[in-house]
Formats: structure tokens, C-alpha cells, sequence
């Protein structure tokens, strides 16, 4: 049994890398169509990214419509989960329920939602009607970090600090919030990189004024697979793996021992 | 003194709804009304009727694209599962370095977005791709077309949802006491029947954990079935799609996306009853 796993494991190991790591030598190519291995390589595609509009729009549209998504998430979840871990009362275990039912929810059944609904409000095609739809959709990934984060939280420190002396809002300034920091950081990094990537909900509600780049991948892919995809699944890879390597080379510069983060769901 | 200690519980119990509220509004507004619409969209688009869900639930067409969809969802779950478990007994057996360097791969993979990785396989199976080229180099004449079937779209989903099997098992497989295993073997288990009656049922908690996860995503797969699959074979969301945004068909579309939720929220039902839903994704 022991070998066969090995072995196995092995095989899967190649099956999860080998999409990876492809887009990196296609989007060098040459090649007008997915040709693979490229016939030559050349920067051209690079170019192509950096100077069209009907790229650099909706990767400004994105980075716009997920900085919002988090920072109004943020205002609303962290209130809450300080009153769901904090405090006991009637109807609790319902309200915990209600903060994870957006994941619960198939995407698709929200975009059709929001879809009909922001249209009456005239919010389809706006960043604010993306927005509003995305930050629902990051709720319930801010809260399981952020109240995990606050279940592991030591009240002795802030007892501490009250017996010297501290009002309850030094406390929570200098006490509280420092610590939780850490928390706050992958909380807010969770919901912007959900906004980043959420694919469904876009294609349905921000059509071409707010434009998401997600959405502007999907319909190039679904229509004639620019080549320029391949740029952009380059540059989010290598984004990705900075953004796994840089808590490890900032724990190893403090000398602490690593620790791999678990990542929460960015579902569907 | 009586009158003073129930003023302070009653001050106590206002400050978690005072919290509370603004998310509360919040997910009111734009969570509860837009499903709210959906459900009622259902039952009075174009016209206040059941047609909508008669149509949806004995029409032949919709009735082959829930059962492919259900058939699809567990297949790919079957497949996440025979890739996860190697891999994450790999992980949980094999030197701490080894372990977080496939750990850090499986991460990277989670972490890399859907369509991407979607791109990618469109590369890989491509007709100028490197397996189509594989195929004629040893021989194969008429390579067969696979983009755009359902063994492109299956392959990719199992692609894609992997890594939340695989984090699942590991997880659990990583809490296993060795010296288990080990009194197991002294007391003659070993091979076959030491994974079947004492490892397999260590890990069942991850299976069960990383099977519900993958099957629900999958459900409502929308993107990778768009865009890999045959047009002729969809599932449920693109179904779903298709009618929205190319027959304005509101009622049937919200007709089927009610009965996606309620198969969703009955498994996730279940699973919340015997595990606790905020285990699923911790």
C-alpha cells in the first residue's frame, strides 16, 4: 500500500503543476493561437497588456471595485464577529449561521439575484452594484478568519491592562487591535483576493462600464482566446506565489519557524 | 440594588445588536431581497403559475441536465477523492520539507483563479496542444477532439476542486497518532486490512469533510463547464445562464437556480447537522 501511494502521490503531484506552470512559457509565444510548445518566443503579448485599454480597464476596474469590497466588508464584519464570539444572546447560533449562508449560496443563483434585483434599482453596470454584490460574497470568509482569530484571543491581556489604568478604548486601541492585527490583515486579504477572482456574479451584473477582469477573460476566452490571457495568468501566478512566499521570507527574516497557511475557501 | 443589576444586563444585552446591526441591514438588503427575488421570480414570471417549475422539473431537457449535472458532480468528487488521497498521504508520510513543498504547490494551485487554470487546460488539450501532439507521436492517426467535451471539462473541474480534498484529508491525516498505526501492526493488522478497518476510518471525517465541499461546488459549477464542456452536455448553471442572458427568460431561470439551492441547501443540511457548517471551510 505504502509504495503505491508514493507513487501515486508522485503522478498527482505532476497533475496539479503541470497547468500551473504552462501559461508561463505561452505567454512568450509567438503564436496567434494556443500553440503549445510555442513555435518562438517573443514579449509582444506583454506589450499588447500594458498598452490596451480593453485590458488595463477592467484590471483597474477590478483592483477599484476589490479595494471598496474589502474596506466595506471589513466595517461591517468586524463589529459583528466582536458581538458573535464575544457575547451570549437569544438567537446567536442563528446569526452565526446567517454570516456563512452567502457560501452556501451557488453563485450562480445570487448573479441571477442580482441581476434582476440591481436592475430595478438601476445598480447593473455600476462599480457601487458590483460592490454591494461582492462584499456580501466576502462576508462569510472575513468572518472565519477574523473569529477564529478572536476565539484565540487572551482577555487576561486587556483585564491587564484595564487594572493599569487603561479606558476601555486605550485598551482596545492599544491592546486589542495589535494583537488581532495579524487577523485583520488576512481577513481583509481573503476579501479582496474573493472580489479579485469572482468570475460569476461580474459576468451577470458589470457589464461593460464596469467591466471586471475576470469578466473580460471570460468572454475572450470564450470567444477567440487572445493570447494576452496567457500574460495575465502569468502575472497572477507570479502574484500568487509571492504573496504565499512573502509571509514565509518575513517569518524567516524574524527567524520564527514557518508555518504554511491554510487557506480559507474562495469558493466557485 | 435589584433595579440597578437588571439596568446593567439590559445595557449588557443591547451592545451585540448594536454591532450586529449594520451587517444585519446589510445582508438584509443585498443577500435576503435578491434571493427573495429569485423565488419569487419562479413563481410569477411571465405570469403567476407553477408552469416554470412544471416545465423545469418534468421537461426532458431539464430533467437530462440535472441528472447529468448530479451524475458529473459525483463523478468529480469520486476523481478529487482517488487524486487527494495519494497525495495527502504522501504529504502526512513523508519528510516535514517534502511535505510543505507539495503543500505550497497545492496552496499555489488553490490560490491561482479559476479561470486561469480554466486557460490552462485549454492549452493542454488544445488541438495544437502537447497532448494531441503526444497522441500522433506515438501513432495515433486521428487524435479525437478533446476540448470541448465532456472529458475536458470533468478533467479540469477534478483539477480545480483537488486542493480542497486534498487540504481536508491532509488535515485530518496529519492528526493521526503514529502509535495507533503501530499497535495496530503489533496485534497483526498490516497491509490491506490495516488500511481498511484502522486507517481509513481514522481519516473518514476529511473524506466526508472534502467530498461535501467538492460535490456542492461542483453543483453550481458555472465558469470551467461554460467554457471547456460540449454546448450540447451542459450542467445546471450554464442551463441557468444560457436562459437569462439569451432568452430573457427570468421565470425558468429562477425556477431552476430555486432547485439548485434547495439540493445544495439539503446537503449542506445534512452535513450541518452531523458536523457543524462552520467546520466545512475551517
Amino acid at each position: 500500500m505504502n509504495t503505491f501511494m508514493r507513487w501515486a502521490g508522485c503522478f498527482v503531484v505532476l497533475f496539479i503543476a503541470a497547468p500551473l506552470v504552462i501559461v508561463v512559457p505561452m505567454s512568450f509565444s509567438n503564436a496567434s493561437s494556443l500553440q503549445f510548445p510555442p513555435p518562438g518566443y517573443w514579449l509582444g503579448y506583454y506589450r499588447s497588456y500594458f498598452t490596451d485599454m480593453d485590458w488595463l480597464i477592467p484590471t483597474w476596474n477590478s483592483i477599484l471595485i476589490a479595494s471598496a469590497t474589502t474596506i466595506l466588508t471589513m466595517a461591517l464584519v468586524v463589529p459583528a464577529t466582536f458581538a458573535l464570539v464575544r457575547h451570549k444572546f437569544r438567537g446567536k447560533g442563528f446569526a452565526d449561521l446567517m454570516m456563512l449562508m452567502p457560501m452556501a449560496v451557488p453563485h450562480i443563483v445570487m448573479a441571477v439575484g442580482y441581476y434582476s434585483y440591481f436592475g430595478e434599482l438601476k445598480l447593473v453596470h455600476t462599480h457601487l452594484g458590483v460592490i454591494l454584490a461582492h462584499t456580501c460574497l466576502s462576508v462569510p470568509i472575513a468572518f472565519l478568519v477574523l473569529s477564529a482569530n478572536l476565539k484565540g484571543f487572551d482577555r487576561n491581556l486587556e483585564r491587564a491592562a484595564q487594572s493599569l489604568g487603561a479606558s476601555p478604548t486605550q485598551t482596545f486601541l492599544h491592546v486589542t487591535l495589535p494583537i488581532l492585527r495579524p487577523g485583520l490583515i488576512i481577513s481583509s486579504l481573503f476579501a479582496f483576493i474573493q472580489s479579485f477572482d469572482e468570475t460569476v456574479v461580474a459576468i451577470f451584473i458589470s457589464g461593460r462600464d464596469a467591466e471586471t477582469l475576470p469578466r473580460k477573460m471570460f468572454d475572450s476566452i470564450r470567444q477567440e482566446a487572445d493570447p494576452v490571457i496567457a500574460v495575465i495568468s502569468t502575472l497572477l501566478f507570479f502574484l500568487v506565489m509571492i504573496g504565499i512566499a512573502a509571509p514565509y521570507f518575513a517569518s524567516a527574516l524574524r527567524s520564527r519557524v514557518p508555518k504554511p497557511s491554510r487557506p480559507a475557501s474562495v469558493a466557485y | 440594588m435589584g433595579i440597578s443589576l437588571s439596568k446593567l444586563t439590559e445595557k449588557a444585552d443591547i451592545w451585540p445588536w448594536l454591532l450586529l446591526a449594520p451587517l444585519g441591514i446589510y445582508m438584509l438588503i443585498f443577500f435576503i431581497v435578491p434571493l427573495a427575488d429569485v423565488a419569487i421570480m419562479s413563481f410569477t414570471e411571465p405570469k403567476v403559475s407553477l408552469a416554470n417549475y412544471q416545465k423545469v422539473l418534468t421537461g426532458a431537457l431539464y430533467q437530462r441536465v440535472f441528472l447529468n449535472t448530479f451524475l458529473t458532480a459525483a463523478f468529480v468528487t469520486l476523481c478529487c477523492l482517488a487524486v487527494g488521497y495519494p497525495l495527502a498521504y504522501l504529504m502526512a508520510n513523508s519528510k516535514a520539507t517534502t511535505a510543505m513543498l507539495i503543500l505550497l504547490l497545492v496552496t499555489m494551485s488553490f490560490w491561482t483563479s479559476f479561470l486561469v487554470r480554466t486557460y490552462s487546460w485549454m492549452v493542454l488539450l488544445g488541438n495544437n496542444g502537447p497532448l494531441i501532439a503526444f497522441l500522433q507521436m506515438i501513432g495515433v492517426d486521428q487524435p479525437p477532439q478533446l476540448l470541448f467535451t465532456r472529458f475536458s471539462s470533468t478533467l479540469a473541474m477534478v483539477h480545480i476542486l483537488a486542493p480542497y480534498m486534498i487540504m481536508n484529508i491532509y488535515s485530518v491525516m496529519k492528526k493521526i497518532d503514529p502509535a495507533l498505526i503501530r499497535s495496530a501492526e503489533s496485534l497483526g493488522a498490516k497491509g490491506w486490512s490495516l488500511f481498511r478497518h484502522v486507517y481509513l476510518p481514522l481519516t473518514a471525517p476529511g473524506i466526508a469533510n472534502g467530498s461535501v465541499l467538492v460535490f456542492v461546488i461542483c453543483l453550481g459549477f458555472y465558469v470551467t463547464p461554460v467554457l471547456l464542456g460540449s454546448p450540447r452536455e451542459q450542467m445546471i448553471a450554464g442551463l441557468i445562464g444560457h436562459q437569462i442572458e439569451e432568452f430573457l427568460a427570468f421565470g425558468l431561470g429562477s425556477a431552476m437556480a430555486m432547485v439548485l439551492l434547495v439540493a445544495t441547501l439539503i446537503i449542506l443540511t445534512i452535513y450541518h447537522r452531523r458536523f457543524g457548517l462552520d467546520k466545512l471551510w475551517g
